[in-house]
């Protein structure tokens, strides 16, 4: 597929998530919403339920942080987070008790423009990423690749991406990125904000990388490289992991409870291994 | 007396019909006055915590929810620039194009200019979005030797395309308004042809144009969609201030982005109701003048 239409096929996806988002609001359905990373994985496991027990499962996108918030607000059964629960968040709602359960596991890594990545930049240190989007170092000279501005994207605060990507480079999970050049919403737009650029850096969940969006490796302060393979993040070695979960409030329904069962058995797991992710049973 | 009693039983039935038609109008005229009070009464009563709790930081040029700094200016300022920019190109290429198609002999050229009119104007916004994505903004890339086009400029250049059609067509309205007399005296008078547009026709037009420059500036201000995906939602002031050739923010885009995410009741949701009051105010302002050019226009023909 050439480079130009990639981007135009990701957006039209985006539409067709807006669209969908925009019909659904009735009730005799279980609706979820929230993380676009915890997205494919559900969405695959929501139609094949749909297959075997006739019940209707929507499922949207809006970011872990709004997922959060239909959930507490009612407006969802399950709300997906790519990243845990703030304790600010629970502040919110004191008379709801959530709970978070994990469905799998991924990594989130730095990924680099292909025409990059092809000059031999495959692996950097944190204290350089952070540089990175601290905006210190804003070449790719310095960090061993061609003389090329560093186009930095970085991602909207509330997204569970980047407070786990933050949380382990700059030490603090809201940390700003004074070095960012773009910030975007959703992984699509990510991916295709990567793909568009020739100098770009950005966060990605480990599934959505590509042959224009390549993940690169850690080097760890042992000079060791951890690249951010499946093997590298289920024994843990990785550095920059979290758990993909679904929230559920103690007042849930019980096609609620049958569809989070679905997602924990074997066949929902391997929905969770089928879209790059590390299954939690 | 047959005959009369026949008369009024539909005399009265009618009557009746007219009363509940009556109620109904009245109703629903009330319903939506009532509407517009209720969206302002809201708006303003949950800005209140942005403006008490973070009323110290909306004048700043940093955002950052989790430290609670609320620094709003950016966004003004991006929603300032985009809409400079739409209209700087918009109004001209509207006016003339409309003089075209308004003084045109053809009549065919006049339907086949108003069809595609009405099918611009008829694309939903996310459509001119996706296009600014995945072409415009990369064409914008390659010209100025750019990292990245989503700028405030691509915003500013794809909003152009979308008002385009509003004012165009009103334009074109406000044009073929002027009464032939006007164009004959004029043409009598021996004045070439652009100056019988310059002289007669423009100045008689003038007040409608304004009007559709006002109402089009409305629709600029509220786009959010198209705009988002273009701008590069960074919340930070261009430098210079006056460099659309970096990325930025309105406050359309930072609410579509954020709306969601954050939890109501809070001062990060506050402010950004806070921000929306301000959109609110100034489209009502433009829809205001809007109107007062229009009917200060039927006042004097």
């Amino acid at each position: 597929m050439s480079k130009k239409l990639k981007p135009l096929i990701s957006m039209s996806l985006l539409g067709a998530a807006v669209g969908v988002l925009v019909g659904c609001t009735a009730s005799d359905h279980i609706s979820v919403s929230g993380s676009t990373t915890v997205l494919p994985a559900v969405s695959k496991a929501a139609d094949s339920f749909h297959m075997e027990t006739g019940k209707v499962v929507i499922v949207n996108a809006g970011g872990s942080g709004g997922g959060f918030n239909q959930l507490a607000e009612g407006q969802t059964h399950i709300g997906m987070m790519s990243r845990d629960i703030t304790p600010e968040e629970i502040a919110q709602f004191p008379d709801i008790k959530f709970t978070p359960i994990a469905i799998g596991r991924d990594a989130v890594a730095p990924v680099i423009s292909s025409e990059i990545y092809d000059t031999g930049v495959n692996s950097l240190t944190l204290t350089e990423i952070a540089a990175i989007y601290r905006g210190d170092i804003d070449n790719w000279k310095e960090v061993g690749g061609p003389d090329k501005a560093i186009f930095v994207i970085d991602k909207e605060s509330s997204s569970g991406t980047r407070q786990t990507f933050m949380k382990v480079v700059m030490g603090n999970s809201k940390a700003p990125a004074k070095g960012a050049d773009l910030v975007i919403g959703s992984n699509n737009e990510e991916q295709t904000a990567i793909t568009q650029s020739d100098s770009a850096i950005g966060m990605l969940s480990h599934a959505w990388f590509n042959d224009n969006v390549k993940g690169i490796a850690i080097e760890m302060e042992d000079g060791k490289l951890i690249t951010p393979t499946l093997d590298m993040i289920s024994s843990g070695s990785f550095p920059i992991t979290r758990d993909l979960n679904i929230i559920i409030r103690d007042d849930i329904t019980p096609e609620t409870q049958e569809f989070v069962d679905y997602l924990l058995s074997e066949r929902g797991q391997s929905f969770v291994s089928a879209s790059g992710y590390i299954p939690v049973k | 007396m047959a005959g009369v009693k026949l008369q009024t039983r539909p005399m009265r039935s009618r009557n009746f019909w007219s009363k509940i038609a009556h109620m109904g109008i009245y109703g629903s005229t009330l319903v939506s006055t009532a509407l517009v009070a209720l969206i302002l009464l809201t708006l303003l009563l949950q800005s209140g915590p942005a403006i008490f709790e973070a009323g110290h930081t909306l004048h700043m040029t940093e955002w950052n929810p989790a430290e609670g700094v609320f620094g709003i200016v950016p966004m003004i300022v991006g929603s300032f620039l985009v809409m400079v920019i739409a209209l700087a190109l918009a109004v001209p290429t509207g006016i003339l194009a409309a003089i075209y198609i308004a003084e045109t002999r053809s009549e065919s050229v006049k339907r086949m200019a108003r069809s595609s009119l009405e099918i611009l104007a008829g694309i939903p916004s996310i459509v001119y979005g996706l296009i600014g994505v995945a072409f415009l903004s990369i064409w914008i890339a390659d010209i100025f030797n750019l990292q990245t086009g989503r700028l405030i400029l691509t915003a500013g250049i794809l909003l152009a395309v979308m008002i385009l059609p509003t004012i165009l067509s009103l334009t074109e309205d406000a044009i073929s308004n002027v009464p032939d007399q006007y164009k004959e005296n004029a043409h009598a008078l021996g004045l070439y042809r652009y100056e019988v547009i310059k002289e007669a026709i423009l100045p008689q037009a003038k007040a409608d144009i304004t009007g559709a420059v006002l109402l089009s500036l409305g629709r600029a201000l509220g786009e959010t969609m198209a705009v988002m995906l273009v701008i590069g939602s960074i919340d930070r002031l261009p430098d210079p201030i006056y460099n659309v050739l970096s990325s930025g923010q309105t406050i359309t885009s930072k609410l579509g982005r954020e709306v969601g995410e954050s939890a109501f009741g809070s001062t990060h949701f506050s402010v950004l109701v806070f921000m929306s009051l301000i959109l609110v105010a100034l489209s009502l302002l433009l829809t205001i003048m809007s109107q007062t050019f229009l009917r200060a226009d039927k006042h004097r023909v």
